[in-house]
């Protein structure tokens, strides 16, 4: 703020109207009403772009209770009628993680009540046996590594136990600029260039994105601004996670540097066509154990069961 | 002014016109982390706050 100090109250470029969001990549004010339109044009225009949607799909959608999760299903309940014959089932994983999963399920619970949505409940205890908290007092596992892995089974399983036709998942902007930057971190050539979004053909339920254009502080303002969460607890977990540390790294990037997380997107798609056409995609095999298409001898959640049996 | 931080800490920051952003960066908290209301309405980072007003941040939760 220079000398002389004078209070600014900014306005909507579109109407006028107070704003209550600065985009620095974009370099525009958005009132209430601008932000909701924005971003339920943004994830329409995701769905058709990357051909998400066609008339007769049934979407499984990932619904965790969070706040992503609970705006993907409320703008997806209220743009794929207007555009698509399609149908929308929410799925909700309890990966049973006490004093946190409760709060969050009974969430999703009212959301899918509230939209009149079908509403489908999976538990890593009633598919694996145990509980997320159980499995880690008695293994040494990285919480989110094991997570992650059992919790994308329980989806697909769940997906297809209702005969879905693809899986919609609340990653948005943020979370797919920490997961390239991940990659390179790791060195991950392999996972960096996977794209899961192109593999129905191949045996796998198809993933889709739709919030993969929009940032986490617009999710944010739109889920307070319509009601759609409250203030929810963060999983205990995430703390300890190498994406909560990445997660700081890129929010200070983009700040310092507007439109960083946009372009680091942008660099990566490039990448995945060029290397579509020089890289072939990797034989499809099925899981010994479970039949599930993955791209070993055994698919990674049954791996990761069966260690933890060995150890046992 | 009166400033709310998202772990409850209230904090006195005098009378004087600042912005949002500057406030923020001040307790070392980056504005793309954080939502701020100003007398209960959300306002964003470039705006500014003085005199009596009661600003509140509030963390963007990770995950969900």
């Amino acid at each position: 703020m220079p000398a002389g100090k004078k209070e600014c109250i900014p306005t909507c470029d579109n109407c006028g109207d107070p704003a209550i969001f600065f985009d620095p990549g974009l370099q525009r004010h958005l009132c209430e009403r601008h932000l909701c339109l924005g971003l339920e044009h943004r994830v329409t225009r995701a769905l058709t772009r990357h051909n998400m949607v066609s008339d007769g799909d049934r979407i499984a959608v990932g619904l965790s209770g969070g706040k992503d999760s609970s705006v993907l299903l409320s703008v997806l309940s209220l743009v794929i009628p207007e555009h698509w014959d399609a149908e929308i089932i929410a799925v909700t994983v309890d990966e049973g993680i006490a004093g946190y999963r409760e709060e969050t399920i009974q969430s999703a619970v009212s959301l899918t009540q509230q939209l009149g949505i079908p509403h489908h409940i999976v538990s890593f205890q009633s598919l694996f046996g145990t509980t997320l908290d159980s499995l880690l007092i008695a293994h040494p596992l990285r919480a989110c590594t094991a997570c992650g892995i059992l919790r994308k089974k329980a989806l697909s399983d769940a997906a297809r136990e209702i005969a879905a036709t693809s899986i919609a998942t609340g990653h948005n902007l943020d979370d797919a600029a920490q997961s390239v930057l991940m990659n390179y971190f790791r060195g991950d050539f392999e996972r960096l260039l996977r794209d899961s979004s192109s593999r129905e053909e191949r045996g796998f339920i198809r993933r889709i994105k739709p919030l993969h254009e929009v940032n986490e502080k617009e999710i944010t303002l739109y889920s307070m601004i319509k009601g759609i969460t409250g203030l929810l607890p963060e999983c205990p977990y995430a703390t300890t996670a190498f994406r909560a540390e990445v997660r700081t790294l890129q929010a200070a990037i983009e700040y310092h540097y507007p439109g960083a997380s946009r372009r680091i997107i942008t660099g990566q798609e490039s990448l995945n066509e060029q290397a579509k056409k020089t890289i072939r995609p990797g034989t499809v095999s099925y899981c010994a154990s479970c039949g599930d298409p993955c791209s070993g001898p055994v698919c990674q959640a049954c791996g990761l069961l069966a260690g933890l049996n060995k150890r046992d | 002014m009166r400033l709310q931080l998202p772990d409850g800490t209230i904090r006195d920051i005098g009378r004087e016109v600042k912005t949002v952003a500057a406030l923020l960066t001040g307790c070392n908290i980056n504005p793309l982390e954080v939502i701020v209301t100003k007398n209960g309405r959300l306002i964003p980072e470039d705006a500014t706050v003085s005199g009596n007003d009661e600003v509140r941040v509030f963390l963007v939760a990770h995950g969900g």
